[in-house]
């Protein structure tokens, strides 16, 4: 009876060791997978980040203004890295502010808008007194980018990627670099 | 003619020469130039990497801005793919990976190139990619040398050609030089040709001189020159000679009845069956008219002499054509004298010779007779 028993004994061991090597090997591949949500925020946040400075750095002002002033307006999701602010790599500053979008003065305290999530009153109140004036508008999510804004973000795990509105550029006075038009156009379809 | 020997040796030296001398210099000169082109073509080739490098950073700078890199992949593709790049690479600012293109393998050729593109350049190339002043990415590429395959092909064959048709030129020249140099060497040659032909004039004038031009017989004056030298040697080494004297009976006769040319004919004959009788070292001569001399030198027995003389008057057994389809006969006296018996000089010699010829053309003519030491006694002898 030993003897029939011990071979069986011997297999569930040899089964159960296998099970515990593929878990082993599997186990890093699982949870690379699954990263920290924390990290994953910030990286966006990152990613956010370098596409509204290279967006801002082929943007041209009629007139160059000393220091570029960023006004985040609205709740915004990926703007704890952007917040911080930064130096172009003319050496131009790029200071960033939060302001309420009722914020009367916006047209004049502001060369570049990152808009977050607004009611469409708030959007088309903030739109309407844009209009005639040289401000570059981001909006961050891509759900009502057909109105008013010129840039509209598109932000996934992957990369972030962006559209342009033609109309708004071409009506704002602020002249954007044909290359960023065409990186967004060839990207437009793609969604 | 010496000319002939040394001409076609001269001519292959120079002609040589040139070719060894124009086969050099168009081979050093295309060498030297397929260096300088291959140097120049390599600086030109990296120089078109270079733009082509700075070409590509133009064009995904705003992808590289944006960390794009389907845009980068799709702008890079899209310029190298039509330029001679065997590889290119875009990397952003940290070192990542943004975008590559990798020429398809098409073939043996390829690789080829690509083994000459890694020979001759510096590759791979990397250049920075600034936006606004900053270094924000780079791009390496790798060049495959098509263009640098088909400008060395090319230029082979065009080496090849030229070369052909330099040492085509070259000995075509070499060749008119060589005119030049053999021409007055062959006038000179011509000169010589005619100094040798003044020679044998030369010759055949002291031929003329001392022989008779109808028999082709040595003459009186050679006959005696002769005869001086051999009685000197058989004084030394005491040895006889044999003088004999011959003389035709009938010629006058001939010449009277037949005419000139027949007595002509006749001499010949006779001059011709006296020299078949003899040795090759033996001498006669034609004395004058119908008389001829015939020199033994050296004479070992007097009955040699004798026996010499009855073959030449047998001789004359055989009729003698003449012009005008006759024939005729004629008959020798010889007169025999021996040195030193009858006479120790030449002069002495002869006149003993003849005398005994007069004296056998006495007693019978076509006989022969041997002088007598001092004509003391006649020894005439007939044939049977």
């Amino acid at each position: 009876m030993n003897v029939a028993v011990s071979p069986t004994e011997r297999s569930l061991n040899w089964r159960r060791r296998l099970l515990m090597a593929v878990l082993c090997v599997l186990a890093p591949h699982v949870f690379a997978q699954a990263p920290d949500p924390a990290d994953l925020a910030a990286q966006r946040a990152e990613s956010v980040t370098q596409v509204v400075l290279g967006i801002l750095s082929y943007a041209r002002w009629p007139v160059e203004p000393a220091q570029l002033r960023l006004c985040i307006v609205g709740p915004t999701q990926y703007t704890d890295d952007l917040i911080k602010g930064t130096t172009q790599a003319t050496g131009r500053p790029v200071v960033v502010q939060r302001l309420l979008a009722s914020h009367p003065e916006i047209v004049n305290a502001c060369d570049a808008v990152y808009i977050g999530k607004l009611s469409a009153d708030e959007r088309s109140h903030l739109f309407t007194s844009l209009i005639g004036h040289p401000v570059l508008s981001i909006s961050e999510g891509g759900d009502q980018c057909t109105v008013g804004s010129l840039f509209c973000l598109r932000v996934g795990d992957e990369q972030v990627s962006f559209e342009v509105n033609l109309d708004s550029v071409a009506r704002s006075g602020v002249r954007i670099h044909p290359s960023v038009l065409q990186l967004s156009r060839r990207r437009a379809p793609a969604p | 003619m010496r000319g002939d020997k040394v001409r076609p040796t001269l001519r292959s030296v120079i002609g040589r020469g040139h070719l060894i001398l124009a086969l050099l210099a168009v081979t050093l000169a295309s060498v030297s130039l397929t260096l300088l082109g291959v140097l120049a073509l390599r600086v030109y080739a990296e120089h078109n990497l270079h733009l082509i490098a700075r070409s590509i950073n133009y064009t995904v700078e705003a992808a590289v801005v944006f960390n794009d890199s389907a845009a980068a992949t799709e702008a890079l593709s899209l310029i190298a793919s039509t330029e001679e790049v065997a590889n290119a690479e875009v990397f952003d600012a940290n070192g990542k990976l943004l975008a590559q293109w990798i020429r398809p393998d098409t073939g043996m050729l390829s690789r080829v190139e690509l083994e000459l593109a890694h020979t001759l350049l510096e590759q791979p190339i990397s250049q920075p990619i600034l936006h606004q002043g900053r270094v924000i990415g780079s791009t390496h590429l790798t060049g495959h040398g098509g263009s640098l395959l088909r400008f060395l092909l090319s230029g082979l064959a065009g080496i090849l050609i030229c070369t052909a048709l330099s040492a085509w030129i070259a000995l075509h020249l070499a060749r008119r030089l060589l005119r030049g140099i053999t021409g007055p060497l062959q006038s000179l040659a011509e000169m010589e040709a005619w100094q040798s032909h003044l020679q044998s004039e030369n010759e055949s004038l002291a031929h003329q001189a001392n022989h008779d031009s109808l028999t082709g017989l040595p003459n009186r004056a050679f006959f005696e020159g002769r005869l001086i030298r051999a009685l000197r040697s058989a004084a030394k080494v005491k040895e006889q000679v044999a003088v004999l004297y011959l003389d035709s009976d009938r010629f006058k006769e001939i010449n009277d009845s037949f005419g000139h040319a027949a007595g002509d004919a006749v001499l010949v004959a006779v001059a011709e069956r006296v020299r078949a009788q003899l040795r090759e070292d033996d001498l006669v001569a034609r004395l004058g008219g119908d008389e001829f001399a015939i020199l033994l030198a050296p004479l070992h027995k007097v009955e040699d002499a004798r026996r010499i003389a009855d073959k030449i008057i047998a001789s004359m057994d055989l009729p003698i054509p003449v012009p005008g389809n006759t024939q005729v006969l004629t008959s020798l006296s010889i007169g025999i004298a021996i040195y030193p018996d009858h006479g120790a000089t030449p002069g002495a010699l002869l006149n003993a010779a003849d005398a005994a010829m007069y004296q056998a053309k006495r007693l019978s003519s076509g006989g022969q007779q041997t002088a007598e030491s001092e004509h003391s006694a006649a020894n005439v002898h007939h044939r049977s």
